[in-house]
């Protein structure tokens, strides 16, 4: 794993941010783990800091997570970012719009922390 | 473990340095040391800020008693000691606060982790307990939810159904066969198996009912498997130490066991119907082999060889049967085909399939034929006698009775022959049995017949081989009955192509074939095979009536000209060759003298590579 991989969470609810977050602390090589309450302010985060990889909710205020993610793959200079679509609904049309506006996996919530680490592992090992 | 430095963000801590600072003397400066890292350091002025350097002030912070990190502060030489002291005391009260805060929350958050982690667990386990209707896959599965994770060692002990006897079915866990085994023989297990209900011993060596049968089993953690109110089975978890399980353990272990058990019991019941299946298959493949003497052994055979071909196929590079796979149920389907192919002789009557005389009926007519001979061989001698009484010469009645005996042995010499069918019957062969019927013979009660009946004529005129058409047709039409009663089963899904497998086997690629006349296209890779197997098998069988036991290469000789004629598939049949299917399948079924050099490269000569 690089030594400064960043990852960004947006989420609106705090538990979810919290939860990923101190679940994401167990990763070796200490990455900088950035957090985002909103939509845009997610969007705003992932310009400025451009994180390796993006855990993304889908139903946010201001922008939702397929607005924000169809953002971001419009943005050349973004091209590297990966994003994880987090969803408390399990529904396969959600998941083909997600694929859609180009997220790369989907976590249903509540995650499976193994599964996070796994997958942090995975992406940003090969990064 | 407290991971005190993921507690503190640095830009947090430096908005409290930045906050402090201003408050001292100028120059001053500040640094965090959390978990043996620094997370954070404000210090304009360069001091040596390190624990123990003179005129560097050190705060501990704790958590839960231990000391987990230290605010450093230092100030510009002449500052107030007391100055330092109190701002310091209220940083370091600040971060404090914070780390107990966040400590809690760190806690809170890794219990909740904690559960969402058993969660997916769960749902991956009872996903997994579900995937397989094998009763050992189930059991593995079970078994590997707790190796390496709650358990040193486990294992499942299943009931056997019909004595009640409890076997071991898999273990986990170092030298644990040995372990589990004598862990059965103890007055431990027999309780356990007498009860309904599952727990826990936290120290064996406080149990009466343990003496030390496994040193390495300190703690245990035990449950019956049941399933619709039948016990399936034990599982049993051991441990190295005492106390080695806990409540939530066993709460696990429950719900594990329920799902387990649940699968399990699909898994018997599923098995149970396999073999009850299985069993009717054979019980209708041994009818059809018992039938006919001359046969048997063939639905029997038959299997083996189309498996054998089935599998070089499946590993063949070839990119014409690229589409055929081998998987378990595949083979099931092919073999039970090849068991069931000749079903519906069940229905030919037996003096057809075993016809081994053209004047076999229920009997071999010939019999009855050689007894009219008798007959006229008598009249003969009367005439004979007849004549030397009338006093005719004694020579030229010699003579014509020697001549008349040579022509009916000689007449019936050839009848036997017809009958055999070895021989092509011509017409001419014909226009002779004719002259030979109009002999007549007189019957007991003085009514002349012809010395052959019209049907036995018929019969003896046979071109080819020992049936007539009809008869013919009544043989074709096993291959009718076979589709008609397997048609009848309805095999589960993994089954569904037994009936065109089975059907196809009389089939040519040519379309000449029978009872569907359907060509190469529309067959399908095994039932090209069941074609090969079927005709292998009848060509090597060691009894059959119209001849001796043929040899090898006899027999793939036919088999190459029937692939000239577009009879049976080519390119199987050279892979057949090729392969060494036959060869392989010879050396273990057939007699030393039927196996003889078979040079495939005539048969296989420019074929391309």
């Amino acid at each position: 794993m690089s030594k400064n991989a960043k990852i960004a969470i947006v989420d609106d609810e705090v538990y979810i941010r919290s939860l990923l977050e101190q679940t994401l602390e167990d990763l070796d090589g200490e990455p900088e783990i950035l957090t985002a309450a909103n939509g845009a302010e997610g969007l705003a985060l992932i310009e400025r800091e451009r994180p390796q990889l993006v855990f993304l909710d889908m139903m946010m205020p201001l922008m939702n997570g397929y607005e924000v993610c169809a953002a971001v793959r419009k943005n050349p200079a973004l091209a590297d970012v990966v994003i994880v679509m987090l969803t408390a609904k399990g529904q396969e049309s959600d998941r083909v719009r997600g694929l859609e506006v180009g997220a790369h996996r989907f976590v249903t919530k509540p995650f499976d922390p193994d599964e996070i680490l796994d997958l942090a592992r995975e992406i940003l090992g090969s990064s | 473990m407290i991971k005190a430095e993921h507690y503190l963000k640095p830009a947090w801590v430096r908005r409290q340095f930045e906050l402090v600072l201003p408050l001292l003397p100028t120059g001053s400066s500040a640094a965090l040391q959390l978990g043996g890292k620094r997370l954070e350091e404000v210090n304009e002025a360069g001091h040596d800020l390190i624990e123990g350097v003179p005129g560097v002030q050190a705060f501990p912070l704790t958590l839960e008693g231990e000391r987990v990190g230290v605010l450093l502060l230092c100030l510009p030489a002449g500052s107030k000691i007391a100055q330092t002291q109190a701002w310091g005391g209220l940083l370091a009260h600040t971060l404090q606060g914070m780390l107990e805060t966040e400590h809690e929350r760190h806690s809170v958050a890794r219990e909740t982790l904690e559960s969402y982690r058993e969660m997916a667990s769960l749902q991956r386990a009872v996903t997994n307990l579900n995937l397989s209707l094998k009763p050992a896959t189930v059991v593995e599965a079970l078994l590997k939810e707790f190796d390496g994770r709650a358990a040193d060692y486990g294992a499942v002990f299943v009931c056997a159904v019909d004595s009640g006897n409890y076997g071991l079915e898999r273990s986990f866990g170092k030298d644990a066969v040995q372990a589990f085994s004598q862990f059965k023989n103890s007055f431990l297990f027999v309780d356990m198996a007498a009860h309904e209900l599952g727990d826990i011993v936290n120290d064996l060596s406080s149990s009466k009912l343990w003496t030390g049968e496994v040193p390495d089993f300190r703690s245990l953690l035990w449950l019956p498997l049941i399933a619709h109110g039948e016990k399936l089975g034990l599982l049993v978890l051991a441990s190295r130490r005492t106390e080695g399980f806990s409540a939530a353990d066993l709460k696990r272990a429950q719900m594990l066991s329920a799902v387990a058990a649940t699968a399990l019991r699909n898994a018997q019941l599923y098995a149970a119907e396999q073999k009850m299946f299985q069993s009717f298959v054979m019980v209708i493949s041994t009818a059809i082999d018992a039938k006919s003497p001359y046969t048997a052994g063939h639905c029997r055979r038959v299997p083996e060889i189309a498996l054998m071909i089935a599998e070089t196929v499946h590993h063949a590079d070839s990119d014409q049967f690229a589409g055929f796979v081998l998987d378990e149920d595949e083979r099931n389907t092919i073999e039970i085909a090849a068991m069931l192919h000749d079903c519906g002789k069940v229905v030919t009557p037996e003096w057809v399939v075993g016809k081994a005389n053209k004047l076999d009926s229920i009997a071999n007519r010939i019999h009855l034929i050689a007894l009219r001979f008798e007959v006229l061989r008598r009249d003969a001698l009367i005439t004979r006698y007849r004549a030397l009484a009338d006093g005719e010469g004694q020579e030229s009645v010699e003579a014509i009775y020697q001549e008349r005996l040579r022509q009916l042995d000689d007449d019936f010499a050839f009848l036997q022959k017809c009958n055999a069918g070895g021989e092509f019957v011509s017409s001419e062969h014909v226009r002779r049995l004719e002259s030979i019927a109009r002999q007549w013979w007189t019957d007991a009660c003085g009514e002349n017949h012809p010395l052959l009946t019209e049907n036995e004529i018929y019969n003896l005129s046979v071109q080819r081989g020992t049936l007539n058409p009809e008869e013919r047709k009544i043989i074709e039409d096993h291959a009718v009955h076979t589709i008609n009663m397997l048609s009848q089963i309805s095999f589960p899904r993994s089954l569904r192509n037994v009936t065109e497998y089975a059907a196809g086997h009389h089939e040519r690629m040519d379309g000449k074939g029978y009872p569907h006349g359907l060509n190469r296209d529309q067959l399908s890779i095994p039932a090209r095979i069941m074609v090969i197997a079927d005709i292998f098998e009848a060509l090597t069988a060691p009894d059959r009536p119209y001849r001796q036991p043929g040899t090898l290469s006899w027999a793939i000789d036919i088999m190459h000209r029937m692939k000239l004629d577009n009879h049976i598939d080519g390119d199987l049949f050279d892979l057949f060759l090729s392969e060494k299917v036959y060869l392989t399948y010879a050396r273990k079924h057939l007699a030393a003298n039927q196996i003889d050099e078979v040079d495939t490269s005539r048969y296989l000569a420019g074929r391309e590579a």
